[in-house]
């Protein structure tokens, strides 16, 4: 079995361990499976290689633990989806993704518990996203592409970067973390771009 | 982890259930002990649940926005979500899950998953 960590059409060869296989253009970086249990190390560990690799080069990260029998497999299974693959990595190109979650200072009542009428559950909703939206919109417009996602946070929230754009984005954090002392704002990257690695989102 | 954080407060506190949520997912994936199947079971579906309810919730609010809806039905739409709310606590509770066990996606790592 092989683990595979990413897709690209980068030409340069990874360093050993890992090995590409091409298909057609594309070509997927992998290495020889090794058995071990599910730990959240193990998952840093794919991280990091994955990173790494994202250091020198455009690529689709590959879902932790995906393996497949041997190269021959996982050329089939890129090249059954080469044109999506194509698009997608055309997508995150120069880019990566940074993760962003905010979170009220001073703990919030619950709306499901406070709330009296069905419109007052409706309005600390529609509060609690407009809290979202400080910061979430100010980053739409210093990053190509955004996601929202779910969470028990005010906002948690995934966006696709230029490389060259990271430092002003996370300027653009500092400032509104000023700006709003009541929320906390953490922002992590950067990331492989995950989010936006897929067909659509 | 802290190497990974770009900006944010002093004290990463406000955030780190986060971690424990990591190893929850993790270990439950290999734990399959039929003593805690009902509970896997229930925190499953009512992670799937909790999630519609989500998406409804947010598709509800766009409406609102938007400025079609009578008053009756705003508070037909409030009362309908704060209840689905209440109700998936109880039987959270039931269940001893907490919120974040309903919760499985992590950030850009949780895609991992």
């Amino acid at each position: 079995m092989i683990e595979l960590y990413a897709i690209t059409d980068d030409p340069r060869p990874p360093d050993p361990p890992l090995r590409a296989v091409r298909s057609n253009g594309l070509a997927v970086l992998y290495a020889p499976a090794e058995r071990r249990e599910v730990t959240s190390e193990a998952l840093w560990r794919h991280e990091e290689v994955v990173e790494a690799l994202m250091a020198e080069r455009n690529l689709l990260p590959v879902r932790f633990g995906t393996l497949v029998r041997d190269a021959g497999a996982a050329v089939q299974a890129v090249s059954e989806r080469r044109a999506e693959l194509a698009t997608s990595l055309d997508r995150v190109r120069g880019a990566v993704e940074l993760a962003v979650r905010v979170e009220s200072r001073e703990p919030e009542p619950d709306p499901a518990r406070g709330a009296t009428s069905g419109r007052d559950y409706m309005s600390a909703k529609a509060r609690r996203r407009a809290k979202a939206n400080l910061v979430h919109e100010p980053l739409t417009l210093v990053s190509r592409e955004s996601f929202m996602q779910n969470g028990p946070e005010l906002l948690r929230a995934a966006y696709l970067v230029d490389r060259v754009a990271v430092e002003a984005f996370v300027d653009v954090v500092r400032r509104l973390q000023e700006t709003h002392s009541e929320l906390d704002v953490l922002c992590t990257g950067p990331w492989p771009p995950y989010s936006f690695a897929g067909g659509t989102s | 982890m802290r190497d990974k954080v770009l900006a944010g407060p002093l004290e990463l506190d406000p955030f780190s259930p986060d971690r424990r949520r990591l190893e929850n997912a993790l270990t439950r994936r290999v734990n399959a002990d039929p003593e805690s199947v009902e509970r896997g079971l229930a925190q499953l579906v009512l992670t799937i649940v909790e999630l519609l309810r989500q998406i409804m919730e947010r598709q509800a609010l766009r409406r609102i926005d938007g400025g079609t809806l009578s008053e009756e039905q705003v508070e037909r739409l409030g009362r309908t979500f704060m209840e689905l709310d209440r109700r998936l606590e109880e039987l959270r509770e039931e269940f001893g899950l907490t919120e974040e066990d309903l919760n499985l996606d992590l950030g850009p790592l949780g895609r991992l998953l």
